[in-house]
């Protein structure tokens, strides 16, 4: 009888850890932590290019831009009407955007207008 | 590259202005004063044009806002001495062609030494020319050597 019983725990344990690990490896949970969690993710701006070209993001996740480069730069959208715009960013300088709603935006460098960045939100 | 379209078209028209005046300067040399004030006075007017509708508001957008506390930054440094000097230039080259092209002036305010005056315009003339293109080479070229 205990015999029984220590291996229907150990079964019952098995099991479930089994679901909970297909369960985490499908990205169930994995997706319903990143909904659930506010990121910020970073572009770097650098010798006239933004890095990565182009990053894809959860919705609700806040891009901060940071211009590491010497010379100013803006983050426009691309968008009309424009979905954001910042000012003319300094060295060191950041500028943050919150994409709540997903779809691809597209965003440039109005003085270097040949700069160009995507940020896809899913 | 990474300029827009309209800093290219106004680098190529300034080299050609400047160009231009030392064409006409070569045109006095030949004793036609004439052409010489037409080819002067139209590369001074199509300056003024620029200046207004491209380089003030360029400069008032991206580099006055950054005066004085980025002043020993070269991006804000050089288009502020490129400002500073290329308005005083243009300034004497419109006074130069009042007094030299039309009467409107009185005779007190007339100038006596042309060549002088016209000379040393054209020579500041090619220096602020100097330093817009470095201005553009600092805005808008990627140096391999700035990391």
């Amino acid at each position: 009888m205990i015999r029984t019983c220590l291996c229907i725990t150990v079964l019952t344990f098995l099991v479930l850890n089994a679901v909970a690990s297909l369960a985490a490896g499908s990205g169930y949970f994995g997706s319903t932590i990143q909904q659930g969690q506010e990121q910020t993710l970073e572009v770097k701006i650098d010798n006239f290019s933004f890095l990565p070209a182009t990053l894809t993001v959860a919705a609700g996740t806040t891009v901060t831009w940071i211009n590491r480069d010497d010379i100013p730069h803006t983050v426009v959208s691309s968008d009309d009407p424009r979905a954001f715009k910042s000012k003319a960013l300094d060295t060191d300088d950041r500028f943050s955007f919150t994409f709540t709603k997903a779809g691809t935006y597209s965003y440039f460098c109005s003085i270097h207008p040949k700069m160009t960045g995507k940020v896809v939100v899913q | 590259m990474q300029s827009p379209l309209y800093a290219d078209v106004v680098l190529l028209l300034e080299v050609a202005i400047a160009l231009g005046l030392l064409g006409g300067a070569w045109l006095a040399r030949r004793h036609k004063f004439r052409e010489h004030a037409w080819c002067q006075s139209v590369a001074v007017l199509l300056n003024l044009v620029l200046v207004a509708v491209v380089m003030v508001p360029s400069f008032r957008e991206q580099v006055s806002p950054k005066i004085p506390a980025k002043l020993g930054k070269s991006y804000v440094g050089l288009p502020a001495a490129h400002g500073a000097l290329g308005g005083i230039v243009e300034l004497i080259a419109l006074y130069i062609l009042l007094a030299a092209g039309t009467k409107l002036l009185p005779e007190r305010l007339r100038i006596r030494r042309y060549k002088l005056w016209m000379r040393t315009v054209l020579v500041a003339w090619w220096l602020v020319l100097l330093l817009g293109a470095a201005t553009y080479v600092r805005w808008y070229v990627p140096l391999p050597f700035r990391h």
